[in-house]
């Protein structure tokens, strides 16, 4: 089991911060995004990631912490795409691909300038796929605060998010202000965005705010149940990936670990297959027990 | 070294403006990098205008993208000198895409007959500066054969000078040989293996830093262990590209009080090839000799 579970792992401070800091991120992204898929945001999430992006490239250039280039801009993201307005799912679709362009435009200007004029070795490479393991002991403290925040606010938004998100129309007939409703989850899919930049890189975040959610939603069970789902798919992809990232580096002679944004994708499509071949085979075995 | 040249005109500087020329009649040459620049400046002198590309210290060469400004300079230049092995790979794409069959090319790899190597940084190599003296003074002769006699002088006075280096390094040598050093990037590795000493780092730690990817959280905990066991003499770190994991390493070596020697990727201004090699052969024996940090050699 050497080549799995290395004895070493824990001991090492860079691994054991990743491993934390990829938990909580794991955890709130599987709980935020389960909204994300049930109100078919997907496209909206990825906007807010490549947002993301020019966030962070901009933080790079400008000398401040990558988590507050990535959060910030996906926030000032979501402002974006709410005021050119996203209450139908059509109008939704051209503010979410206007952002996007522009926010990507804007990404690769600044990308260009870190490598015009500041010495920061692979920022690039670090900004797009993330830099798991050099995550700093403070910014884990930072991660959890807002990781904590985002969840009590959730907790706050879930009865009328979960109405909305349901039928829109019921809720509004109802005298639930739907809009502010979606602007305030925007904002929560915002932050949860930069905080998964951090582990998986900008342009890979929306991995794990959809993946976990979306296996645990073909899953087909209650809504508690489907949550913890996707917060032990989240974390297990998430914890997994940090492993076997760990112990590729004693797969091959050549010592070359694999990156860990590459495991942990991986990993949340792995789950996602097998979750649709188990759903299919015993779906085949419900239909075939019924004749 | 009395040479008042105007060299390295900064690549974003002439974006937008015309091609260069020179003081009418000067030879149009490019060094690649501003160390292979200052040479072509020293040996050339009045007879040639020098552009040096990538030129500034404060900037990752490996990550360098070529501007309009540079395409000009290439275009217009009769002798180039690059580095090759991949370093500077871009200048290939610029000069096919100006074809021109009076140009001269000298790649330092090739005169090394290197071109695959994985450490790039071939002008930290004693060895390498006179080599690329000694080619170009043969190209610019070819090129003006009447100036023949006053390239040669300087060429002289150059591998004379240049003397200087090799004498330090093997002073350097019968005082170290067998020393251990940590670095973060292979970009002093050449000078500091002639110098005799061993680059305790794993070669694959340097190479992850220098392609700007995350080396595995094993060789960092091999690099630690360096510094807090004091397994090494110095921590010579490359002073113009940082990240977050060579920072930590370059505050990890200052808390345990190993000595850190600023290794230059590109040559700083105020420095010719020369003085540039015997500052940081200085650094590394103060280093050494007296456990005293080099941070800034410009």
């Amino acid at each position: 089991m050497h080549w799995l579970f290395e004895p070493g792992i824990w001991s090492n401070a860079a691994v054991r911060t990743g491993a934390g800091v990829g938990v909580v991120v794991a955890t709130v992204s599987a709980l935020v995004g389960l909204f994300t898929v049930m109100r078919s945001q997907s496209f909206a999430g990825h906007a807010l990631a490549d947002v993301a992006t020019a966030g962070g490239a901009g933080a790079g250039l400008f000398g401040f912490s990558p988590l507050a280039g990535f959060v910030i801009g996906s926030l000032l993201g979501a402002g974006a795409m709410e005021a050119i307005g996203v209450e139908r799912v059509r109008q939704r679709d051209v503010a979410t691909g206007v952002v996007l362009g522009g926010a990507t435009g804007l990404a690769a200007l600044f990308l260009y300038l870190i490598t015009l004029s500041s010495s920061s070795a692979g920022s690039t490479q670090s900004i797009l796929f993330g830099s798991l393991f050099t995550v700093s002991n403070s910014s884990f403290g930072v991660i959890a605060v807002v990781a904590a925040a985002v969840c009590l606010a959730l907790a706050a938004l879930g009865r009328p998010l979960l109405f909305v998100s349901v039928s829109p129309d019921a809720a509004r007939a109802r005298g639930v202000a739907v809009r502010r409703v979606a602007l305030a989850y925007t904002l929560l899919m915002a932050v949860t965005v930069g905080l998964s930049a951090i582990v998986i890189g900008s342009v890979l975040s929306t991995a794990l705010l959809i993946g976990p959610p979306a296996a645990a939603l073909r899953l087909g069970r209650g809504l508690w149940t489907t949550l913890a789902l996707a917060v032990a798919l989240g974390v297990g992809a998430v914890g997994f990936g940090v492993v076997a990232s760990y112990d590729s580096y004693y797969w091959w002679p050549s010592h070359r670990a694999l990156p860990v944004s590459f495991c942990v994708v991986a990993l949340v499509v792995l789950e996602l297959v097998l979750v649709n071949v188990v759903v299919r085979t015993t779906r085949r075995r419900d239909a075939g027990a019924r004749v | 070294m009395a040479l008042a040249l105007t060299l390295s005109v900064s690549a974003l500087t002439l974006a937008g403006c015309a091609p260069t020329r020179g003081p009418s009649g000067a030879i149009e040459v490019v060094g690649a990098e501003v160390q292979y620049g200052d040479v072509l400046a020293q040996i050339g002198g009045a007879y040639v205008h020098v552009t040096s590309i990538m030129n500034n210290p404060n900037t990752d060469p490996h990550n360098f993208g070529a501007t309009p400004g540079v395409a000009r300079s290439i275009a217009a230049a009769r002798l180039i000198v690059q580095n090759g092995a991949g370093y500077d790979s871009f200048m290939n794409q610029l000069e096919a895409a100006s074809a021109n069959s009076s140009r001269v090319v000298i790649s330092v790899a090739a005169l090394r007959h290197q071109t695959a190597a994985a450490n790039p940084h071939f002008w930290y190599d004693p060895a390498t500066m006179p080599m690329v003296a000694t080619a170009l003074t043969g190209d610019l002769v070819r090129i003006a054969p009447a100036h023949a006699a006053y390239f040669r002088a300087r060429e002289t006075t150059f591998l004379r000078e240049w003397r200087a280096v090799t004498a330090a390094v093997a002073s350097a040598r019968a005082q170290f040989a067998g020393r251990r050093v940590a670095t973060t990037e292979p970009v002093g590795d050449y000078l500091l293996s002639a110098m005799g000493l061993t680059i305790a780092t794993p070669f694959r730690f340097q190479a992850d830093v220098m392609n700007g990817i995350d080396p595995s959280p094993q060789d960092i905990v091999t690099q630690q262990r360096l510094l807090t066991g004091h397994a090494v003499g110095a921590l010579c770190y490359n002073a113009q590209v940082t990240s977050p994991v060579t920072q930590s390493l370059v505050d990890l070596a200052a808390a345990n009080h190993v000595a850190l020697v600023a290794i230059y990727e590109t040559m700083p201004r105020s420095l010719h090839v020369q003085s540039w090699m015997l500052a940081e052969i200085a650094a590394v024996r103060d280093a050494l000799a007296h456990g005293t940090s080099t941070r800034s050699i410009a």
